[in-house]
């Protein structure tokens, strides 16, 4: 085949340019450190890259969420806690006053004792958690229970609040003021709430001196009527409540831990997916410079040389 | 018995010959990176000889040059023509598509993927925590980012399809600008040639402006015989074809011509696009080169409505369109159409924004997405929906949105404490109906494509795979065209190496001939004036 000068050079040019362009290619990918800057580079990486960058920011809200139910449910169980507490020492109250030994002076120091304890209870009923009441249901704005113990809102058995932890995975993180202050009966706006029923009628009964009505030494009362016999059951729903709470705050545990395995999996696969070997890019690049550096010096030898040069 | 001067004449022959060939050479080194220039070549032979009739036969009189011929190959014009055409076609969809992928900027920590995103994050704090104004704030102006973001691409590609018609309008003119020269050019080479002579560089000339035209439209050039010249010669006749009706035709040339379309081709172009058609009124139909790339992009809308079978800018429009219908319609009214009817039945109503309650008021029926309505400022959720009650035209009314006015509600602007958070009114806590909105994220039955962001995903897959598609036909073509090129180059381009060595060649023939002369002039020096003295 015949070659002319303009063939050498628009073939020096053009490879020239295309030593140029994969070598840009290089370069980008080691500046960017992604293997695409467009779709169009590789439309099946794009799309992976799409779909892992979506997957991977679900999680990490996810994992948000899940972080703040654990904090939710940890304020519900101080609160637990602390009515455990109460309960346990009106408990003991109970079993001393049913004791004859006691004195009225006794009892009534113990009655302004229980009322204090009861207080204690209206203002964890209260309890707020940044501001909202964790045990209004959804009314998160408003008290449970005003000053006297009774109901300010009416909290149904279906206002759970649910956090999502998960695709279609969700949690509920509340406890119901009626669960737990008002077991087994209906929530009724402007009644007192059943827990505080029964410390009204524990104070009543030992400013009376009923210790009957306490503790019911001789079986008088039918079953489950007497204060001591009505605080175990309260007790009882405060545990199952709380091992609820517990199991709940377990569960979490063990979510965020799963989330954190999936952030990683999924981070890795993004990082398979979309970046570059830094390595094999180097050696590439270099390979390339050094190609596009002996393209150079063969394309000025070439052009430079001529008969013309020859010929004096 | 020959002249006594005979020599002297055939020197002077043997200079005159040296002498052609040494312009033509100077021709060809001096156009030697002159654009579609073909070497030239001068046509030499030996001049009559003369018959001494004394038995020594014939004797020769010299050399002579008879003509100038171009050396080119017009079988690989032809070839590189008709290769010019697709590469014209596909590296413009190449340019512009590259142009489309940019305005989409994915994958990137900027793109939809980021945008819609953030804009199900902040639902998601205002699942925790629905009383809270700064999550209402933050809800609010993400949406608000989400509606932009479709705006601008919409503004982007409406502005990208005006651009594109720019582009053909100013190809059109070039094409006539092209088709007036080649006319004028067609007139100065029949004429120069009548007398069977070649104009080598109009021919050259001609050539160029022809692989320009092959690279903006489908043409067809030959040069048609249509009998015979009084010298002998055939009388050949330029011909360029467009689709089939001639563009130029020997000495007539007919026009493109641009007009502008009185209808919309597809419902997303934006108005007064230009059509392009014969200035004589015939209609024409591009099929390559540069102006069918431009088209396709321009017009492309997967065959819809007779638009070029190309994903072009309508066709991408038309799905940002779909998806945001369907995803308004969906978020605002819990409509999805599960059957892949096309059509929303009351069945397939679920439970939107508008079924819930924001806080402080027992408003409802509140949709959080509208439109752009009058001076680009969002409507309200009862004006956009306008009194329809019926699943059906509630449905319909969803038909007025597009990418391009996609907005979030006046009502949900002016009062973030509307966005519907609750099923019951006044439960500040309640996030029931905006739990049934988180859904619609994972939601796959809301596209035929899967959940919102597969459909996205696949638009930008589709447009990702369209750009490749353009980046490597048009690389394969340039590879042919290049080829081709350089074949023409080989037979046709000046070797100046080539031109050296022929210029030794005849520069020695000049001399020897000038040297002949001097000898002839010794040899009658001697005769006239030495012998017989």
């Amino acid at each position: 085949m015949r070659v002319t000068n303009t063939m050498l050079i628009n073939n020096m040019i053009s490879n020239i340019g295309k030593n140029m362009r994969r070598m840009e290619g290089y370069q980008r990918k080691l500046a960017t450190g992604k293997k695409i800057a467009v779709p169009s580079d590789d439309p099946i990486v794009a799309a992976r890259a799409l779909k892992l960058r979506t997957d991977v920011s679900q999680l990490e809200q996810y994992k948000r969420n899940a972080e703040d139910a654990v904090s939710w449910l940890e304020i519900t169980e101080s609160a637990l806690n602390n009515i455990g507490e109460i309960l346990q020492r009106v408990r003991e109250l109970a079993v001393q006053a049913g004791n004859s030994t006691m004195t009225t002076e006794d009892t009534q120091k113990t009655a302004e004792e229980v009322e204090q304890l009861k207080g204690q209870l209206i203002k964890i009923a209260n309890s707020t958690y940044a501001g909202r009441y964790i045990f209004s249901g959804f009314k998160t704005d408003t008290k449970l229970l005003d000053d006297d113990g009774n109901f300010v809102v009416e909290v149904e058995d279906t206002e759970s609040i649910i956090y999502e932890v998960g695709i279609s995975d969700s949690i509920n993180i509340n406890v119901l003021g009626g669960e737990l202050f008002n077991h087994g009966e209906e929530v009724i706006v402007g009644q007192p709430a059943k827990l505080i029923t029964m410390m009204n009628e524990f104070i009543a009964a030992l400013k009376s001196g009923d210790k009957i009505a306490i503790c019911d030494p001789n079986d008088d009362l039918p079953e489950g009527e007497s204060i001591l016999e009505k605080l175990d059951d309260e007790m009882n729903n405060l545990l199952a409540i709380r091992a609820s709470v517990g199991a709940r705050y377990n569960r979490l545990e063990l979510t965020i831990d799963r989330l954190d395995i999936n952030k990683f999996n999924f981070t890795k696969l993004m990082s398979e997916n979309e970046d570059i070997d830094q390595a094999e890019n180097i050696m590439l690049l270099k390979s390339e410079e050094n190609v596009y550096k002996a393209s150079l010096a063969g394309g000025a030898r070439i052009i430079q040389t001529s008969l013309v040069d020859f010929l004096r | 018995m020959r002249s006594s001067f005979f020599g002297f004449n055939v020197a002077v022959n043997g200079l005159y010959t040296a002498q052609k060939n040494l312009d033509v050479i100077n021709n060809n080194i001096n156009n030697v990176n002159t654009p579609g220039y073909s070497r030239q070549q001068t046509v030499q032979r030996a001049t009559r000889p003369l018959n001494i009739f004394d038995g020594t036969g014939m004797v020769g009189t010299g050399s002579e040059v008879i003509g100038v011929e171009r050396i080119r190959d017009e079988y690989l014009d032809t070839m590189y023509w008709s290769e010019n055409i697709t590469f014209g076609e596909w590296d413009t969809k190449r340019t512009l598509l590259s142009e489309l992928e940019a305005t989409f900027n994915e994958p990137s920590n900027s793109g939809f993927t980021t945008i819609m995103d953030e804009f199900f994050k902040s639902l998601q704090e205002l699942a925790k925590d629905p009383s809270s104004e700064a999550v209402r704030a933050l809800v609010k102006e993400r949406g608000v980012t989400l509606a932009k973001y479709f705006n601008d691409l919409a503004t982007r590609f409406e502005e990208l399809q005006v651009d594109i018609n720019d582009r053909i309008e100013a190809t059109v003119e070039r094409i006539n600008s092209i088709g007036a020269q080649i006319q004028q050019l067609n007139k100065q080479i029949y004429t120069m040639e009548l007398d069977g002579s070649i104009a080598n560089e109009l021919r050259d000339q001609r050539t160029l402006l022809i692989d320009e035209l092959s690279r903006y439209i489908n043409i067809d050039a030959h040069e048609v015989v249509v009998g015979k010249l009084p010298s002998g010669r055939d009388d050949v006749r330029m011909v360029i074809t467009i689709s089939g009706k001639a563009f130029i035709d020997h000495f007539s040339f007919s026009k493109l011509a641009l007009i502008q379309r009185e209808n919309k081709l597809n419902d997303e172009d934006v108005p007064n696009l230009f059509d392009i058609g014969w200035e004589d009124g015939n209609s024409l139909k591009i099929k390559g080169g540069a102006l069918k790339g431009y088209l396709d992009v321009r017009d492309g809308n997967a065959g819809e409505n007779g638009s070029p079978v190309y994903n072009g800018i309508p066709s991408y429009i038309k799905k940002l369109n779909r998806f945001v219908q369907t995803f308004a319609m969906a978020f605002n009214e819990g409509f999805i159409d599960l059957d892949n009817s096309g059509s929303i039945e009351d069945s397939e109503k679920g439970t939107g924004h508008v079924d819930g309650y924001g806080i402080g008021s027992a408003d409802t029926g509140i949709r959080f997405f509208t439109m752009l309505g009058d001076g680009n400022k969002s409507i309200s959720s009862d004006d956009f929906i306008d009194g329809a009650s019926s699943v059906s035209d509630i449905a319909a009314r969803y038909s007025h949105i597009t990418a391009k006015n996609f907005a979030v509600s006046s009502d949900i602007l002016e009062d973030f404490n509307k966005i519907a958070t609750s099923d019951t009114p006044g439960e500040v806590g309640n996030i029931r109906n905006l739990s049934e909105l988180l859904q619609l994220r994972n939601n796959d039955q809301m596209f035929t494509e899967g959940a919102p962001e597969d459909f996205m995903k696949s638009v930008i897959t589709t447009l990702g795979v369209g750009s490749q598609q353009a980046v490597r036909i048009s690389a394969n073509q340039e590879v042919i065209v290049k080829q081709i090129e350089n074949r023409r180059l080989s037979e046709s381009g000046v070797s100046l190496d080539e031109e050296m060595a022929n210029m030794v060649r005849h520069q020695q023939a000049y001399t020897a001939a000038a040297q002949m002369i001097n000898t002839m002039s010794e040899i009658y020096d001697i005769l006239i004036n030495r012998v017989g003295l």
